[in-house]
Formats: structure tokens, C-alpha cells, sequence
């Protein structure tokens, strides 16, 4: 399918990988609920998590135990029956990236993922009140290059290869 | 707005699917029992408004000329080995 948007133009992507935001979808963002990932560099850890229903609205999301290695969250059996979660394997986490205009100041929304299960490609922002991660983690403190070290290339984006399109 | 009177134990019923029942109540703290159809997000007002506004901050990302993640990927990088 063909989709219209503003950053990167008409582009086409196969609708067998457009994720399904279920339960009020991206709040604040209720009405769009069809989104497709889009990469730019399947080196570097961030991506685009296109809306399908409106081509002006893109976030840029990252894989939050990247930048947080001891991130560890409880999905409530509520949202796992609700996405058709079978097994932990099933489960993607993507976090929003707030992006300034000074690039030192990005954060990533810890408290509230986007849980996406990749079989069936159900996906919804889930809200975590314990423990109490920061809706704004900051990307440049004791994150990033520093502590964690990227796995290699392509391997970064492997296990949701066949989530994504590739711009 | 609709203001209803409910003791403890009592509850409301918002449509066929929303039951909200008033469990505890100790001084100004009132405890509620929700019980809504699976799925259906339920939050506390102020923690809503939060994620709320910090997703439209993320949707209006500004990356100046440019909408390339890999020179912010690189600008992020290279900043940390400056330090």
C-alpha cells in the first residue's frame, strides 16, 4: 500500500506490516490507530513509528533496554489477553523519543512503551505505575555510548526485521 | 456534570460496562474499585495529562533542516567521547 506523508514523501509498504493500535492507541493521539516503523539506518537504534491515517504525524521511538539495560516492566495479564500475548517472545517495547532542538537534550518516555505483539501486530501505549520510570530519561546521561555498547549492525533491528520498512 | 452521593460499598454504573464502586474511604482519600471492559485504559487524571503532553511533545520533534536519524544518532555518540 501506498502511504502520503510529510517528512519522507509517498512511500509504500507492505500492509502486512502495519502495527494496529488497540485501546486508545497513542494517547493524545486516539484517532490515529495504524502506524508502520520506518528506518532510515538499520545501524543505529532509533526509528520511525509512522502514523498510516495522517502522514504529518511521525514519532521517533527506540528499543527502551537500549538505552536502559536494567528497564524490566510487568504487562498486566489485562493488557496481555487484550493484545493476544501468548508468550514474553511475542512482545515488542518501543519507547517515544522527545527530540529538541538541541539534540543533547533527547529523552525517552520509560513510563509509558508502546507493547506491540509481533504476530499479530496489536499494539498499544501501556501506562507502568511500578516502578516509577521517568516519562523523560534523559538519552545523554550515563546512557547511550558510554555504558552500553550497540550490537553489531544489522543484528540491532533483527529480531524485528520483518516489523519495519526500510526507507 | 453529574454529582451523585454514594456511601461505602455503593458504586455506579456508566454504561452496561463500567462499574465504579467506592471501597475505602479514610479522611480526604477516598479508595474506587474500577471495573471496565479489558483494554479500556483507565488512569489517574494527572498521570493521563503527563503521558499525554509528553507524547505530543514527542510528535512535535524538532530536528532543524533535517529529518535524519543517523546525524542525531552520531551527534548523540559523539558528544558522550567528547566527555
Amino acid at each position: 500500500m501506498q502511504i502520503s506523508t510529510t517528512r519522507f514523501g509517498n512511500i509504500t509498504v507492505d500492509e502486512s506490516r502495519v502495527i494496529q493500535m488497540k485501546g486508545g492507541g497513542i494517547l493524545g493521539f486516539e484517532h490515529f490507530k495504524k502506524y508502520v516503523f520506518l528506518t532510515q539506518n538499520e545501524k543505529i537504534p532509533f526509528m520511525w513509528f509512522q502514523s498510516v491515517d495522517d502522514g504529518s504525524i511521525a514519532f521517533v521511538v527506540i528499543n527502551p533496554f537500549i538505552i536502559a539495560p536494567e528497564y524490566d516492566l510487568m504487562i498486566s495479564d489485562n493488557d496481555t489477553r487484550f493484545l493476544e500475548i501468548e508468550s514474553p517472545d511475542d512482545v515488542v517495547l518501543m519507547s517515544l523519543v522527545t527530540i529538541r532542538s538541541d539534540p543533547l537534550k533527547i529523552t525517552a518516555n520509560l513510563r509509558a512503551p508502546i507493547v506491540i505483539n509481533r504476530k499479530n501486530r496489536l499494539g498499544k501505549q501501556v501506562v507502568l505505575n511500578e516502578p516509577d520510570y521517568p516519562v523523560q530519561y534523559s538519552l545523554t546521561v550515563d546512557s547511550v555510548s558510554t555504558e552500553v555498547s550497540l550490537p553489531d549492525s544489522e543484528e540491532n533491528l533483527s529480531d524485528i526485521k520483518n516489523l519495519f520498512t526500510a526507507l | 456534570m453529574l454529582i451523585l452521593t454514594r456511601k461505602l460499598g455503593e458504586s455506579i454504573r456508566i454504561g452496561n460496562e463500567i462499574k465504579i464502586t467506592i471501597s475505602d474511604i479514610k479522611g480526604r482519600q477516598i479508595r474506587v474499585g474500577i471495573e471496565a471492559p479489558e483494554g479500556m485504559s483507565v488512569h489517574r487524571e494527572e498521570v493521563y495529562e503527563m503521558i499525554q503532553k509528553q507524547n505530543v511533545l514527542a510528535a512535535e520533534l524538532d530536528m532543524g533542516h533535517d529529518d535524519n536519524l543517523s546525524n542525531l544518532w552520531t551527534q548523540l555518540t559523539k558528544k558522550e567521547k567528547e566527555k
